[in-house]
């Protein structure tokens, strides 16, 4: 008996692969369809901050995640865009991460042409940026001076929506969605210092952390990871990859409490043995 | 290169750069080892190239260009000064003059100590406190959750901070309390791992949902056809490894 | 030769580190101006550094290669990456998509970085799957704590945990949310914050011992 229990803690994890795969794949192909029913109050509270400003507000959008947390991050980014466009908000799209490039093109060929937002009135994108530090301090000023050209490399200001833009003081807020801990430098140099409203979309695995700016209202909303993004496409009534990615992933992680709590059954069984 | 074909072989590569890397947890092979070193090539590159047509072009060369045009000689010395630091750096692998590559690395630390130093002194150090004690101000005001949710807080920053503090030695009332915060970090680290699993099977999801959608017919059935490649592979890696194996025997 | 090789180098620490700090409580347009300036001083030197990991992958490949080392062939596939992208950004002058359409890089970062990058870190998966059958022992009251809170916290992040919650302790009246929520928000968050003001103390005092000459293992050998 003893010998049999060993010899299942000692399992090929091969198996163990090949049933997590099996768990994520089948609901892909097949999805179970559970719908999300709670809503976190940090997520509720990024919904209702886009949901209370007026018509005409811009807000800058800093989208700072590469290929790797595409899959938490790219859904969330497309829900508080469209969620935006849907109530007229104005939105400067930025990005200190190189690998960003080819998602935020993604999000700006398929989405504005849905709310029929025009480039330049509705929306502008700036180009990628290496030195965070520089531009969250600069912006402070002066936005023309550090970013005088947009990511097609014509000036900024002949566009429309940034005549009226100068620094800080003309946005509402600021939004950033990050795999990085680029959303403390936003708390840190321009939330904490100049006064602006910080928002942040983030990753499972970093949304915990972030429990003390929250509580201290440093952050005044937080969407975290697969979840918050599921959330946010409910509250907005467009479900997409947040949702399925979501639905797909719960016979996964009950896969790990499984196993967990499986593995530590037979331990206490062998320490009586 | 938007055709039909450059998005079939755009499948193709996809996929099977994906599949390789996946067939490591079978086993390590050679396809895995071509897409690893592939990635350092790769990765390399793109930053490379960005750091090139986003900070070199338009930051040092365009203004360089410019200024020595108009003859503004203060932004051509403000231009060449930090590429030259930044050249310095490279002088590191040189044994006989590395040393200049102090005068890079010394302006990037004094920079970044700089600006972190006040940043992080009021964000997470002043901030947190005041977070900490704030409720406290108007306490009796506040409702019974938010009365408990304030001292719980306060009880545990403080027993975590006691942890940390190794001045003192931890015996008697301060290991007690420390042990107490070893609790809340429990809590911390669990909850952190309970959204680990979260971050790293949506990454997980990502994936398959591509190798999913390459798997279609618009796709040639791209997927399909790399994990036929992959298990011919393996059958017949395994097939010569036992006849070799008998054949030494 | 001191001067040149150590004092000079460390004034340089101290005068950019103590206008950097000032600046930050001096609200004078003088601290905005050199910020700006500084700014882009270090925007562009650490451009170089990418330089100096190119050249150090280099050239532990070349000589991988060099010397035959076992796998030395896969050193040149190090090189081939690297030329692909490098060719794909001249070709299509550092552009993701020209007029709506995807140019060379723009194919190249969607079908070859992307699912590179992406894959690598999804691997990791696989091994909390096997982490989690294989050694999260739960021996103390402490490790049984960290489970409950990571269950919690895993049955409140999907749709199903929230349906079991609900048909074992509905009669608490309190959903699975609510509680991850204040596990976040409370407890966690004194972990978190007792960690915070650790690190910020720490940092802190290593600036200063950087600013001051005292820490100087960033110079390298004396």
């Amino acid at each position: 008996m003893k010998e049999k229990l060993n010899k299942i803690l000692k399992l090929d994890r091969r198996y163990l692969f090949v049933l997590l795969t099996l768990s994520i794949v089948i609901p892909i192909i097949k999805p179970i369809g559970i719908p999300s029913k709670s809503i976190s109050t940090s997520v509720k509270d990024t919904y209702n901050f886009i949901e209370n400003l007026p018509e005409g507000s811009t807000i800058i959008l800093s989208l700072d995640y590469d290929p790797s947390t595409a899959p938490e991050l790219h859904p969330m980014a497309s829900a508080v865009l469209k969620h935006a466009f849907k109530k007229n908000i104005k939105v400067i799209i930025l990005t200190f991460i190189a690998g960003s490039g080819g998602l935020i093109d993604e999000l700006v060929r398929t989405i504005p042409p849905q709310y029929s937002k025009e480039y330049g009135k509705d929306y502008v994108v700036l180009p990628y940026m290496a030195n965070p530090l520089a531009a969250l301090t600069q912006m402070a000023s002066d936005i023309h001076s550090f970013y005088d050209k947009d990511i097609n490399n014509k000036p900024l200001k002949d566009y429309e929506m940034m005549k009226n833009i100068k620094n800080y003081k003309d946005v509402a807020g600021v939004i950033g969605i990050t795999g990085t801990a680029l959303l403390d430098y936003w708390v840190v140099y321009v939330g904490d210092k100049y006064g602006v409203p910080i928002l942040g979309g983030v990753t499972a695995i970093s949304q915990v952390g972030y429990g003390p700016y929250l509580q201290k209202k440093q952050l005044k909303g937080l969407i975290g990871g697969m979840k918050g993004a599921a959330e946010y496409e409910k509250l907005i009534s467009q479900p997409w990859k947040g949702t399925s990615g979501i639905d797909a992933l719960n016979i996964a992680h009950i896969l790990v409490i499984v196993f967990i709590i499986f593995s530590n059954i037979v331990l206490l069984i062998l320490k009586f043995l | 290169m938007d055709t039909q074909v450059s998005v079939i072989l755009g499948a193709f590569v996809a996929s099977g750069l994906t599949l390789f890397i996946f067939s490591f947890l079978y086993k390590d092979n050679p396809f895995f080892k071509i897409a690893e070193h592939l990635y350092m090539g790769v990765g390399l590159a793109w930053h490379i190239q960005l750091t090139i047509y986003k900070v070199i072009i338009p930051k040092v060369w365009e203004p360089l260009k410019l200024a020595w045009q108009n003859g503004d000689t203060f932004t051509v010395w403000m231009t060449i000064i930090p590429t030259v630091l930044g050249i310095t750096l490279v002088t590191q692998f040189i044994p006989k003059i590395s040393w200049i590559s102090r005068y890079g690395f010394t302006f990037l630390m004094g920079y970044a100590a700089g600006l972190a130093l006040p940043a992080g002194l009021a964000t997470d150090f002043s901030n947190q406190i005041l977070g900490t004690i704030e409720p406290f101000a108007n306490f009796f005001s506040l409702s019974l959750g938010r009365m408990i949710n304030a001292v719980i807080i306060l009880i545990g920053t403080v027993s975590v901070l006691f942890y940390f503090f190794f001045s003192v030695e931890h015996k008697g009332v301060v290991k007690k309390i420390s042990n107490f915060g070893i609790y809340f970090l429990m809590i911390y680290f669990g909850a952190s791992f309970g959204n680990t699993v979260m971050a790293r099977f949506s990454l997980l999801y990502g994936r398959f949902d591509l190798l999913v959608r390459y798997s279609q017919k618009e796709y040639f059935y791209a997927t399909n056809w790399i994990i036929v490649g992959l298990l011919i592979y393996f059958i017949a890696e395994k097939i010569i490894t036992n006849k070799l194996l008998k054949a030494r025997s | 030769m001191n001067i040149i090789k150590k004092y000079i180098p460390l004034t340089i620490v101290f005068i950019f580190g103590i206008i950097t700090l000032a600046s930050y409580y001096v609200p004078h347009r003088a601290s905005d101006e050199y910020l700006e300036w500084i700014n882009k001083w270090e925007n562009i030197v650490s451009a170089f550094a990418l330089f100096l990991g190119m050249i150090s992958l280099f050239y532990s490949h070349y000589k991988k290669i060099q010397r035959k080392v076992d796998g030395w062939g896969y050193s040149l596939f190090v090189y081939i990456g690297f030329f692909i992208i490098m060719g794909a950004a001249i070709l299509s002058k550092g552009n993701i998509s020209k007029e709506g359409k995807l140019t060379y890089l723009g194919w190249s970062f969607n079908n070859i970085f992307n699912p590179l990058s992406a894959t690598m870190f999804s691997v990791l998966a696989f091994f909390i799957i096997s982490t989690a059958y294989r050694s999260f022992k739960i021996k103390s009251f402490a490790a049984f704590l960290l489970f409950i809170c990571g269950l919690i916290l895993m049955l409140g992040n999907i749709p199903l945990g929230e349906i079991i919650w609900d048909k074992v302790f509905g009669w608490t009246k309190l959903t699975i949310g609510e509680i991850k929520d204040w596990i976040i928000s409370v407890p966690s968050t004194a972990g978190r914050r007792g960690i915070m003001i650790g690190i910020a103390i720490g940092a802190a005092v290593t600036s200063l011992k950087i600013i001051f000459g005292i820490e100087r293992g960033y110079m390298g050998k004396e």
